[in-house]
C-alpha cells in the first residue's frame, strides 16, 4: 500500500475540533502550503493490527479564519498589528475511496498528503477502470477520465448535461465528449471505434455544421491540451450533414447559409410518409396529446397505410394522384369532410367535433411540413438519414425548422433508427444520440410520440446499443425516468433556483453552488463509479463551431453530394483491388 | 513520595488576579516627586503631537492556573499541602508598521508546589510537572511560588526578539527586568498609593492621553513611575488609569523621554469595554497573548483527569 501511494507533498493534518468521520473530515493546511477545490488529498490512519487503510478524497470546501479573534471587529485591530492572531485555513474533504474497505475515521493530527500520480488515480478509480475516456482536466491540471463502462451500454449508459444556455457549454462538452470517445479507442478495437456512429440534431444556429472543418484558433496550448488526454487535436474524420430541403424550391436544394459544400438534403416522400405510418409524428405537440383527436390521428394513419399506392414520387390513393403534402392534406380534409367516406377514415364513433379539431390541426401543419414531406422529387434521389450507411457523425440541421417540423424530423430519425437498431439485434456498433433541449421532446408532463421512444431508448437503448446523450437546460423538466436511467450526470452553470431542486442532489451543497458560478468550459461530472461528481474543465474545440473558425473543408464536402462513394476513390483502388474485367463502379 | 489529588476547589481554573479600580492604601514607599515638575507646578501633561511612537512594540505576559490542589505524603507518612500549576508566559510583537501582531516566544512550563522535602518530579504521559520545594504549605506561599516562578519565566521570554528602537512593555511591575533596555512595566491596578493626597487630585484630573509628571519611588527596589489615564469612556476617579514604571538607573531625561513615548504609543493598545471587562487597562495585544497562553496551558480538566490516575498508579 504504502509503496503504491508515493507520497511527497504533505499538504496539512486532520484536524481535530471538527469530527472527522470517515465519509467527511477537515483538513488544517500547513502554513505553507494550500488546498483548492476539487484538490484531490490522501491520508492514512493504521489499525491495531498493523494494516494501514487509505483514505482518499477530494477537497469540497475551503475556509480562511483568524485564530485567536473573538469579535468581527477584531479584523481590524488584526491587521494593525495590535492583536495578535493567525491566519488558519481549512479544507474539507469528501472521501472518495477507502483502501481497503475498512470505514474508520482518520486520527486528528494524521498527515495528509496531496495525492499524485497513482495515489491520485488510485483516489479517483481511475486504476479501476478498464477503458477510460478522457473528459478534460481537474483543477490539478492532471487529466480526468470517464469509466467507458458507463457509457457503452456495458454497465450503463445515457449521459444527461444540464445547465444555463449559452454559457454551460452543453453542446460543446457533448461534441467533445463524441471525438474524445471515437479517438481514444476505449470502444474496442479500431474497427469497432471507427463503426460506431453518433447522430447529431443542431437545433441552435449552424454551430455543429462545421464539425469536420478545422479550427482556424487552434493553438499551441490546446494542441498541447489535446496531447495529454491522450487525443489529436483536428476536426471529426468523417462527418455528413443533413439539412433540410429549402422552403418553396421545387429542387429540393438544403436549405444553408454558412456551409456551402457536403450538405445532403433530408426529406420523406409522401409514400414513405404512408407507408412507415409517420402521420401520428405530425401531432407531436405537447398538447397534442391530451386532445381527443388522437383517435382520430391513429385511424387515418391505418387506413393511409392501407390504401396509399406509391405512384412515381407521390401516391395514390382511391385513383387519386397525389403529389405533395398540402395535397395530400386537403384530400384527407375533404375525405373527412364528407359524410360518406368519414366512417371509412375515422371510424364511425368519432363526433364531429373532434374530426374537426383534428383536421384544423392537419391543416395547420401544411406550411411547417410542406418541404419536409415531397411529392415532386426524383424516387431514386438520396434523402434517407440512415446513420448506418452515413458518416461515422451525422448531423442534422433542425435549425432553419420551425418547431412542429423540429419534432417531427427528430421523432422520425429517430424511430427509424432506433427500430434499425432493435431489427439488428446486436448492441455493437453503437450509436450516440445527441439531442439538445430534450425538455422539449421529453417534458415531464403528458406524452407523445416522441417521448415515447426517447423513453424506449432511455430503458432498452442501453442493450440495443444506442446511447442518448441528452442536453437540456432544466432536468427538473425533463421526464424522470429518462435522468434516472442516464448513468453519467453532467452539469454547467446553473441557474440558482433550479440548483436547488433534488434531480442535482448528486451534487453536494458545495458543488451546487460553485455550479451557478461555473464558467464556460467547466462541467461537473457525476459518474456511478466515484461517490464525488469531479469538476473538469475540457480543451476549447478543434473543430471549427462557427463559420468564422472554419479552416479549409476536407476534400470529401467537395465531392458530389449525390453520389455516396467517390469514384476516384474506386479506380485507385481498383490498380491492386479489383479485376481488370470488374466494372470500377 | 505518594500523591492525593483534592477534590474541585473553587481555586481550580482562576488566575487570581487581584482587581478593583483606585488604590486601597496609602504606601509606606520613600517618593521623589521633583523628576519632572517641582511639586508645587504638577499638572497634567499632554501627549506630545511631534513624537512618533516606535514601529515595534513588544509586550510579555503571563498567565497561570491551578490545575489541582494535591496532597504529598512522603515516607514519614507527613501529608503536606500542595499545588499542581500550568503557567506560560510570552511576548507579542507588534510591528505597526507591516501591521502584524505575532506571537514571537512563548514558554509554557508545569510545575508542582508543595513544601514536602521528597517531592520529585511528577511525570504523566508527555506531560511533566516539576517539583518546587516551598518553605511553609500555606495557601498565599504555595501560589507566591507559582507566581515567582512566573515572573522568572516572563523575565526569560523578555529578552526574546529584541530589534533597535523598539519598546518592550511589561505587563507588571518591571522588578527584575531594569537591566532591559527601552523597557517599562505596565501595572493595572493600584494596591496602594505613592503620591501623597495633593498630587493624587493630579491623578484623578488627568484626561485621556494625559500623564502625570515622573516621579520616583523606592520600595525595597528602586524606580521611576508615571500615571496615564487611557481613553475611557467612565468618568470614575481612576478609570483607564495605569502605573507605568522604568528603571531607576536611567537618568532623569531618559525617564521622561519614555514617560513620553509611553504616552503616544500605549492608548492605541487600549481594549474597549464591550469586548474586554477589564477595558481598558488590559491591552489588546495582551488580552489576545493571554488567550494564545491560556490554550498553551492545555485543557485543564484533562490535566486534572490526567493528575487524578496518575495519584493512582505513581509516581515516578
Amino acid at each position: 500500500m504504502s509503496e503504491r501511494t508515493e507520497l511527497n507533498h504533505p499538504v496539512g493534518r486532520v484536524l481535530g475540533t471538527a469530527d472527522a468521520t470517515p465519509l467527511t473530515f477537515w483538513v488544517a493546511v500547513a502554513a505553507d502550503a494550500y488546498l483548492q477545490l476539487d484538490d484531490v488529498v490522501v491520508t492514512g490512519r493504521e489499525l491495531p493490527d498493523g494494516t494501514t487503510v487509505t483514505i482518499a478524497g477530494v477537497v469540497t470546501a475551503v475556509r480562511a479564519r483568524h485564530e485567536g479573534a473573538q469579535f468581527d471587529s477584531d479584523v481590524f485591530a488584526i491587521a494593525e498589528g495590535t492583536l495578535p492572531a493567525q491566519v488558519q485555513e481549512a479544507a474539507e474533504v469528501t472521501t472518495t475511496r477507502v483502501l481497503p474497505e475498512v470505514y474508520v475515521p482518520p486520527s486528528p493530527g494524521a498527515v495528509v498528503h496531496r495525492a499524485e500520480g497513482e495515489a491520485r488515480d488510485s483516489a479517483l478509480y481511475f486504476d479501476r477502470m478498464q477503458r477510460k475516456v478522457p473528459m478534460g482536466f481537474g483543477r490539478d491540471g492532471a487529466p480526468v477520465y470517464l469509466n467507458a463502462d458507463f457509457l457503452d451500454g456495458s454497465r450503463g449508459a445515457h449521459v444527461s448535461i444540464s445547465g444555463i444556455s449559452g454559457v454551460a457549454t452543453k453542446t460543446s462538452f457533448a461534441t467533445f465528449l463524441l471525438y474524445s470517445v471515437f479517438r481514444c479507442g476505449a470502444l474496442g478495437g479500431a474497427g469497432e471505434s471507427a463503426n460506431s456512429r453518433a447522430l447529431i440534431f443542431n437545433v441552435k444556429g449552424e454551430d455543429l455544421l462545421f464539425l469536420d472543418h478545422p479550427n482556424t484558433r487552434l493553438d499551441e496550448d490546446t494542441i498541447d491540451a489535446y496531447n495529454k488526454l491522450g487525443l489529436t487535436a483536428g476536426p471529426f474524420p468523417d462527418v455528413r450533414v443533413y439539412a433540410p430541403p429549402r422552403a418553396g424550391d421545387s429542387s429540393g436544394t438544403p436549405d444553408v447559409s454558412s456551409r456551402h459544400a457536403g450538405v445532403d438534403s433530408f426529406y420523406w416522400t409522401l409514400a414513405e410518409f404512408c407507408e412507415n405510418r409517420l402521420l401520428p409524428f405530425v401531432f407531436a405537440d405537447a398538447d397534442d396529446e391530451r386532445q381527443q383527436y388522437t383517435m382520430v390521428v391513429h385511424a387515418v394513419t391505418a387506413h393511409l397505410a392501407r390504401v396509399a399506392q406509391p405512384a412515381d414520387s407521390g401516391v395514390v390513393i382511391d385513383g387519386t394522384r397525389i403529389g405533395g403534402y398540402a395535397e395530400l392534406v386537403d384530400y384527407l380534409v375533404n375525405q373527412l369532410n364528407d359524410d360518406a367516406t368519414r366512417g371509412t377514415w375515422a371510424g364511425s364513433a368519432v363526433g364531429l367535433g373532434t374530426v374537426n379539431a383534428f383536421a384544423r390541426r392537419l391543416i395547420g401543419s401544411k406550411k411547417d411540413l410542406a418541404r419536409l414531406i415531397r411529392g415532386d422529387l426524383a424516387v431514386r434521389r438520396p434523402h434517407q438519414i440512415n446513420t448506418a450507411e452515413s458518416a461515422q457523425v451525422t448531423v442534422v440541421d433542425l435549425h432553419n425548422l420551425p418547431d412542429r417540423a423540429q419534432r417531427f424530423v427528430v421523432g422520425v430519425t429517430l424511430k427509424s433508427e432506433f427500430e434499425r437498431k432493435e431489427k439488428a439485434g446486436t448492441a455493437k456498433p453503437l450509436l450516440f444520440v445527441v439531442l439538445d433541449e430534450l425538455n422539449k421532446y421529453a417534458p415531464r408532463e403528458g406524452s407523445s410520440p416522441i417521448k415515447e421512444i426517447l423513453l424506449d431508448i432511455a430503458e432498452r437503448g442501453r442493450s440495443l446499443g444506442v446511447v442518448l446523450i441528452g442536453a437540456q437546460q432544466t432536468a427538473s423538466e425533463v421526464e424522470r425516468r429518462i435522468v434516472s436511467n442516464s448513468a453519467i450526470r453532467v452539469v454547467g452553470r446553473l441557474d440558482p433556483a433550479e440548483a436547488s431542486r433534488p434531480e442535482y442532489g448528486f451534487l453536494p451543497p458545495a458543488q451546487r453552488q460553485r455550479a451557478l458560478l461555473a464558467k464556460p468550459g467547466t462541467m461537473f461530472v457525476g459518474q456511478p463509479e466515484i461517490p464525488v461528481p469531479l469538476c473538469v474543465e475540457f480543451p476549447f474545440p478543434s473543430w471549427a463551431t462557427r463559420p468564422s473558425e472554419a479552416g479549409s473543408p476536407p476534400n470529401a464536402t467537395l465531392r458530389s453530394i449525390v453520389q455516396a462513394s467517390d469514384p476516384f476513390v474506386v479506380v485507385g483502388a481498383s490498380a491492386n483491388g479489383l479485376e481488370d474485367d470488374d466494372i470500377p463502379f | 513520595m505518594r500523591l492525593h489529588v483534592d477534590g474541585w476547589d473553587p481555586g481550580y481554573g482562576t488566575s487570581f488576579d487581584g482587581s478593583g479600580e483606585g488604590p486601597a492604601s496609602q504606601s509606606s514607599a520613600e517618593t521623589v516627586t521633583d523628576i519632572e515638575l517641582p511639586e508645587s507646578d504638577w499638572r497634567p501633561i499632554p501627549r506630545r503631537d511631534d513624537l512618533r511612537g516606535p514601529s515595534t512594540v513588544l509586550l510579555v505576559d503571563g498567565v497561570r492556573r491551578i490545575d489541582a490542589g494535591v496532597w504529598v505524603t512522603g515516607d514519614d507518612g507527613v501529608p503536606h499541602r500542595g499545588l499542581a500549576a500550568s503557567y506560560a508566559a510570552g511576548v507579542v510583537r507588534c510591528d505597526l508598521e507591516r501591521g502584524v501582531a505575532d506571537v514571537a516566544g512563548a514558554l509554557v512550563k508545569r510545575g508542582l508546589f508543595t513544601s514536602s522535602p521528597t517531592a520529585n518530579d511528577v511525570l504523566v504521559g508527555r506531560v511533566r510537572y516539576t517539583a518546587h520545594q516551598m518553605g511553609r504549605d500555606d495557601q498565599a506561599t504555595l501560589t507566591g511560588g507559582v507566581q515567582a516562578q512566573l515572573a522568572a519565566l516572563e523575565a526569560d521570554v523578555s529578552g526574546a526578539a529584541r530589534v533597535d528602537n523598539d519598546l518592550l512593555v511589561v505587563d507588571g511591575p518591571l522588578k527584575n527586568r531594569q537591566h532591559l533596555p527601552r523597557a517599562i512595566g505596565y501595572v493595572k491596578t493600584h494596591r496602594v498609593e505613592y503620591l501623597p493626597a495633593s498630587l493624587t487630585a493630579v491623578v484623578t484630573a488627568l484626561k485621556a492621553q494625559e500623564r502625570t509628571p515622573v516621579f520616583h519611588v523606592g520600595t525595597n527596589w528602586q524606580r521611576y513611575a508615571w500615571y496615564l489615564r487611557l481613553p475611557t469612556t467612565s468618568s470614575a476617579p481612576w478609570a483607564g488609569v495605569v502605573r507605568i514604571e522604568c528603571a531607576a538607573e536611567l537618568d532623569k531625561a531618559e525617564a521622561v523621554a519614555l514617560a513620553d513615548l509611553s504616552v503616544v504609543t500605549l492608548p492605541r493598545f487600549a481594549s474597549s469595554s464591550y469586548k474586554d471587562p477589564r477595558a481598558p487597562q488590559n491591552l489588546v495585544p495582551i488580552a489576545g497573548l493571554e488567550r494564545r497562553l491560556r490554550s498553551m496551558l492545555g485543557d485543564g480538566r484533562l490535566l486534572y483527569r490526567t493528575l487524578v490516575l496518575a495519584a493512582r498508579t505513581v509516581i515516578g
